[in-house]
């Protein structure tokens, strides 16, 4: 199955993309993608992780699973960096 | 008199072109505090009920508090209340600038403009020699703001009107500086009056109980601000703009007119993106504020000019589907010249394309072209052809066109770009909020959708107590008068430090979620002055204010708006949120929207409010509300 990956700001600079779809097998997790990018980027991805929320489709992994959290075909992963104002 | 305040109110009669000077009631600051607060206070006091907004009745009122005129940081807003044109309630805005700074010199804390001139206006005060001087103001009238500003020049404070609040557009702000008061009206109540500029003038000093502990106590927040990831680094960096990326990220950035939460190509409407591509500056744009929010930008042919807020990015940017960061910035430059609110615009924009999208109204406009966009701007500045129309805003629009259902507002109040289906106590706050659809008057999607620590949005826990406190906060800040993202420094920097996945944090956020009552009841305990603005209050006034004594004031402020409200025939029923927000699910998860009908009552129950969400006699007694 496919899903769409959206990284932060900052990932998107090491990514060189601002969005991209990723294949993944049925049952796989967002810790999944994770490592499936990080073999793509590097380590200093996971710095980068470790400072972002992850939203499937909006909504955090923190109500869900966690990295654990179970995706499915065309879900949106999204990293999400915590900031404010407006 | 108390100290931090200069004692006095100027009532000014645009007929008559007469002033008088009256000191300040003691008792009502102490109550109201300043700003909203006493500005409500007095709107309920000297007007009848049903008033036409727009016409002579409804008195102007320009309020300070007791922070503006000191150097504590953000302490540089004043609150403009009347009654709001657009909803027909309440109307009030608040505005940074320098204005609030120049009105505290010339020692006044509330100017009252009265009645209406026959030709445009505008006001000198010499707060020193305690002159008014009434000037015509024909040769300004047709102006924007920065011309106009110009004009003035760089020795007086100055507030003013464009176009658009000159033509009575009823979402018209007034503007110092770079700063406007942009919500409800306001602009459009001094267009009516003819008043095209306030300046102020004057070399008071502002009195203090304790100016040394203010001293010292100020120089530890501003290290503090200089420190902290939001108020000294992602502000400065992204400003709040820097706010984009999260909400899109979170499904809750309106698009196509709230039709959708998230915008695929929303990544070149970010703070992050402006400051690679477009940013050509930062500014705090707010006088000794050392936040630096303010964005510059280059726009052609005209040059460096302030860029746009979250708001506008959201309104004008994702929710008309336009992804070109340049043409965003080049209509809020034309907003605020024109003095206008953008985030009204950008709703009735919205509205207009949609209307055009299912055949109801042929306009030109489209969602995702920016043709037509510039000229539509203008024509509602000026009330040109269909323009005329827009400038009603979104709930008079959809009376005469249709599109109840896909109508974005609140009380006639235009929504902030926070869908509240993803943001549950935001849509309470929203639905309950005096004024309308607006987020700056308890920001609750900072708890939930937003800021570094936030709970489950979308389930009903604290969704109806997080209003509250933050509304009853909301009240006492704008009644200081401070900026309201003041509070995004409550957040220690360990926390925007923390791993948001990690079991510690998620372990915080469950605790905090599952704490029941005990939120409302630590906030309510008057103790000690704790957080910044609560020991500025105590240096300055003399009087001990902690978050127990703010919560307290704060009811009474919103509780004394609720009875305006009521006393001009809004009732319980206006209590609600647009059809779409209420039954169009917006997640995958959802089979519906947003579950006020769950949250309201328990609201009202927390209140101190009967099943219609009229305050008791009980409540009123106990806040001390007289009527
Ligand atoms: S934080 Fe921004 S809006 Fe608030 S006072 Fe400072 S410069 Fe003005």
């Amino acid at each position: 199955m496919r899903v769409s990956v959206e990284p932060t700001y900052e990932m998107t600079k090491l990514l060189k993309i601002d969005r991209f779809e990723v294949e993944i097998a049925d049952a796989a997790t967002v810790a999944d993608v994770v490592d499936k990018t990080k073999i793509k980027v590097g380590p200093e991805f996971d710095r980068l992780v470790r400072l972002a929320a992850v939203a499937v489709n909006g909504v955090l992994v923190n109500y869900r699973q966690g990295m654990k959290t179970r995706l499915a075909d065309g879900d949106a992963i999204r990293f999400v960096k915590a900031s404010a104002g407006g | 008199m108390i100290k931090g305040y200069a004692g006095r109110i100027l009532e000014v009669d645009l007929k008559s072109r007469t002033f008088a000077f009256k000191p300040l009631d003691e008792e009502i600051a102490r109550l109201y505090i300043g700003g909203k607060g006493y500005g409500t206070r007095l709107l309920y006091d000297m007007t009848d009920a049903g008033i036409d907004p727009l016409g002579p009745d409804n008195p102007l009122i320009f309020a300070t508090g007791p922070l503006n005129g000191s150097v504590a940081p953000q302490s540089n807003r004043f609150a403009v209340v009347c009654k709001s044109p657009l909803t027909g309630g309440i109307g009030n805005a608040t505005c940074g600038g320098s204005y609030a700074y120049g009105m505290k010199k010339a020692g006044i804390d509330i100017l009252i403009c009265k009645n209406k001139s026959e030709t445009p206006v505008r006001l000198e005060i010499d707060g020193d020699k305690s002159e008014v001087t009434f000037l015509d103001a024909g040769d300004l009238w047709g102006k924007g703001t920065y011309e106009t500003q110009e004009i003035l020049g760089k020795k007086k404070y100055h507030a003013v009107i464009g176009p658009a609040g000159e033509n009575m557009v009823l979402f018209a702000g007034i503007v110092s500086d770079e700063r406007i008061a942009g919500r409800t009206g306001v602009g459009a109540v001094m267009g009516s009056k003819k008043l095209k500029a306030v300046s102020v003038s004057g070399s008071r000093k502002l009195e203090m109980d304790d100016p040394e502990a203010f001293k010292e106590y100020t120089k530890t927040i501003r290290t503090l601000f200089r420190d902290h990831p939001v108020l000294g680094h992602s502000m400065e960096a992204f400003g709040t703009a820097g706010i984009v990326k999260t909400t899109n990220a979170r499904n809750i950035i309106p698009t196509h007119n709230f039709k959708y939460g998230h915008f695929d190509k929303g990544m070149s409407l970010t703070g992050e993106y402006m400051a690679d591509n477009t940013l050509v500056g930062t500014k705090s744009s707010c006088i000794h504020c050392p936040v630096t929010c303010g964005r510059q930008v280059n726009i052609e042919g005209i040059g460096t000019v302030k860029g746009p807020e979250y708001e506008t990015l959201g309104l004008m940017g994702t929710n008309l589907e336009i992804s070109d960061i340049t043409k965003v910035q080049e209509w809020n430059y034309a907003a605020d010249d024109m003095g206008m609110d953008t985030i009204s615009l950008g709703a009735v924009l919205g509205f207009t394309m949609e209307l055009q999208e299912r055949g109801m109204l042929q306009s030109g406009l489209t969602f995702g072209d920016a043709a037509g966009v510039p000229e539509i701007i203008r024509d509602i500045a000026h009330r040109h052809g269909l323009g005329n129309d827009l400038a009603d805003g979104v709930k008079r629009m959809s009376a005469k066109y249709g599109g109840h259902e896909f109508a974005m507002h609140v009380k006639g109040l235009e929504l902030s770009a926070y869908d509240p289906r993803g943001s549950f106590a935001q849509g309470v706050e929203y639905a309950t909020t005096n004024r309308g659809g607006c987020h700056v008057q308890g920001g609750s999607m900072y708890m939930e959708s937003v800021g570094p620590f936030t709970i489950n949005p979308q389930n009903l826990k604290l969704k109806a107590d997080i209003p509250i406190v933050q509304q009853n906060l909301a009240c006492t800040i704008n009644s200081m008068v401070l900026c309201i993202f003041t509070t995004y420094g409550i957040v220690p920097k360990f926390v925007h430090e923390m791993d948001p996945k990690s079991w510690q944090y998620r372990l915080a956020v469950a605790a905090f979620e599952n704490s029941g009552p005990m939120f409302r009841i630590l906030q309510s305990i008057k103790g000690r002055p704790m957080l910044w603005w609560e020991k500025w209050m105590t240096f300055i006034t003399g009087t001990t204010i902690s978050s127990g004594h703010l919560q307290e004031i704060g009811g009474r402020i919103f509780n004394l708006e609720r009875m305006y409200n009521l006393r001009e025939g809004l009732t319980g029923r206006d209590d609600t949120l647009p059809p779409r927000m209420l039954h169009e699910p917006i997640f995958k998860h959802m089979s519906s929207g947003h579950p006020l009908d769950k949250l309201l009552p328990r609201y009202y129950e927390l209140r101190g409010w009967d099943a219609g969400g009229v305050p008791t006699r009980k409540t009123l007694d106990k806040l001390h509300v007289a009527l």
